[in-house]
């Protein structure tokens, strides 16, 4: 029982009791806080991996991200009416195929980690983090980057343009 | 602290951090206890009045005890519409990373909590999780103007972050490394706020703006929002957003230190006085500043803040990391 294995569990536990609450809360803020939860165990359990600069951005991104969500889901949702009876809907078949899939995605997941093998240097990883990354990002990967880049701007420019007609609309009346 | 830091861990070795961790705690409570008080004597003599002058002799040097002590015995209010959980869990979630980015920051070459890799980035990440914890408390508070509060500061916050990030990028670009300790290092000879005095003034502006004090205390306006988004709150939980707010404004002013003033390194031939002495003295320097500019300016407009964040201070900033990028290549 080493102290990396103690924090594992922790930070594990936190991540899937915060995924647990995101789905079973009814409150949509409720559930927001949730997820900060889960996202800040997965960037605990990066830094335990010795990815510490992919830790620092998914804090980076997602804090910002769910200040977000969490905006709008006091904008866009109805939190008045909280008291609504809960129902399951579907028949029988679709439960049962749901049911199927999760277990068949959750085998699938567990059989490819257990195969996964990353060679010899990820022991290595952790000696300037940045830097290794920056490295393979531009000798290796550069135009799956670059294209990334590109499908990034083109979906600005769409929510642009849908502000931009919404805008319009609003004037006309 | 080098020799602790790359020790094996055990038990002992957490204690040890714990209690190092705890007396940075009583330290910032000294600070914050102190900055206070010279906030209020700054802003007296500014305004030509004495400011406090009664409890603890002439320089009233007990006045913010006194003020702790009376928030302490406080009724602690809860209001009957709140989020219960969400308006306990507010506070705590606004303060905890307000100390935790503490911990990267290094005092001195010997001083310091954690030497990572990432450190500045790992600063600017947790510092945006304070966001989260302000926005929380105004809609926990199910009160109209603490969510109107909660709403600018989540607005003002996210907008300042990128050019916040996007100013420093040009020192980490000269500096070539994230790590603080390094980029103090690469100061020996020039600072960079004589290299990069753009990169500096964005920096400023937006830290003072990601800080939520006057020109940029629009979620806390208190003409306009009674007193932001923490109007619902008393007691010690409402101290626990101030002493959030003035842990950042120990964290900035280290940050602005380390960053672009040269850390601990001293000015010229003063080679004599030691390191953390410059240290406290350009941190102190940069917390008047801030104190100074929150008695002489007014405050902005919320269309103003959000146009001076993404039409002047992005723009400059990118503009800057370009130039920076440009001058590295072709002259280093």
């Amino acid at each position: 029982m080493s102290g990396e294995y103690l924090a594992f569990l922790a930070l594990a536990l936190v991540a899937i009791i915060g995924g647990v609450l995101m789905l079973n809360l009814s409150k949509v803020v409720h559930m927001v806080i949730a997820l900060v939860f889960t996202f800040i165990s997965i960037a605990g359990l990066y830094v335990l991996l010795s990815a510490e600069f992919v830790a620092a951005v998914q804090v980076l991104i997602y804090s910002g991200a769910i200040t977000i969500i969490m905006l709008f889901g006091i904008m866009l949702t109805r939190h008045r009416e909280e008291d609504k009876e809960k129902t399951t809907t579907g028949g029988f078949w679709r439960k049962a195929l749901t049911a199927i899939s999760v277990f068949a995605f959750g085998a699938a997941v567990y059989l490819g980690v257990y195969q996964l093998d990353f060679g010899e240097n990820a022991a290595r990883l952790h000696e300037k983090n940045a830097e290794q990354i920056g490295t393979a990002l531009y000798s290796h990967y550069i135009i799956p980057f670059e294209i990334i880049s590109v499908i990034l701007l083109v979906a600005l420019v769409g929510a642009i343009i849908l502000a931009k007609k919404d805008d319009g609309e609003a004037q006309k009346k | 602290m080098e020799r602790l830091l790359n020790s094996d861990p055990s038990w002992t070795n957490l204690a040890v951090f714990f209690g190092l961790g705890a007396a940075l705690l009583l330290v910032v409570l000294a600070f914050v206890t102190y900055g206070i008080l010279a906030e209020r004597k700054v802003m007296g003599f500014m305004q030509g009045r004495y400011g406090p002058n009664q409890v603890g002799g002439r320089w009233g040097l007990l006045q913010t005890v006194a003020d702790v002590l009376k928030l302490l015995l406080k009724e602690d209010t809860i209001p009957k519409a709140a989020d219960r959980p969400l308006f306990i869990l507010a506070p705590i979630l606004a303060f905890a990373p307000a100390f935790m980015v503490l911990a990267t920051l290094p005092f001195t070459d010997a001083f310091q909590f954690a030497d990572i890799g990432v450190g500045l980035l790992y600063y600017i990440a947790v510092s945006g999780l304070t966001t989260i914890g302000v926005v929380t408390g105004g809609w926990a508070s199910n009160n109209k103007y603490a969510l109107i509060g909660g709403m600018r500061a989540a607005a003002q916050m996210i907008s300042y972050e990128i050019p916040l990030v996007m100013s420093v990028l040009g020192v980490v670009l000269l500096a070539g490394s994230l790590n603080l300790n390094d980029i103090v290092e690469a100061q020996k000879n020039v600072w960079y706020i004589f290299i990069q005095p753009i990169a500096f003034i964005v920096f400023f502006i937006a830290a003072v703006a990601e800080l939520n004090r006057t020109p940029f205390d629009l979620p806390e306006a208190e003409s306009e929002l009674v007193a932001g988004f923490h109007v619902e709150y008393s007691g010690f939980r409402w101290a626990f957003f101030m002493l959030a707010e003035y842990v950042y404004l120990f964290a900035i002013a280290a940050l602005t230190t380390v960053l672009f003033l040269g850390g601990w390194h001293p000015v010229m031939f003063f080679d004599f006085i030691p390191g953390a002495v410059w240290f406290a003295l350009k941190f102190s320097v940069v917390v008047f500043v801030l104190i100074w500019f929150r008695v002489t300016f007014p405050r902005l407009r919320a269309d103003q803040l959000m146009e001076l964040g993404w039409k002047v201070l992005l723009p400059v900033a990118l503009a800057n990391v370009l130039v920076t990028a440009l001058v590295k290549e072709l002259f280093f």
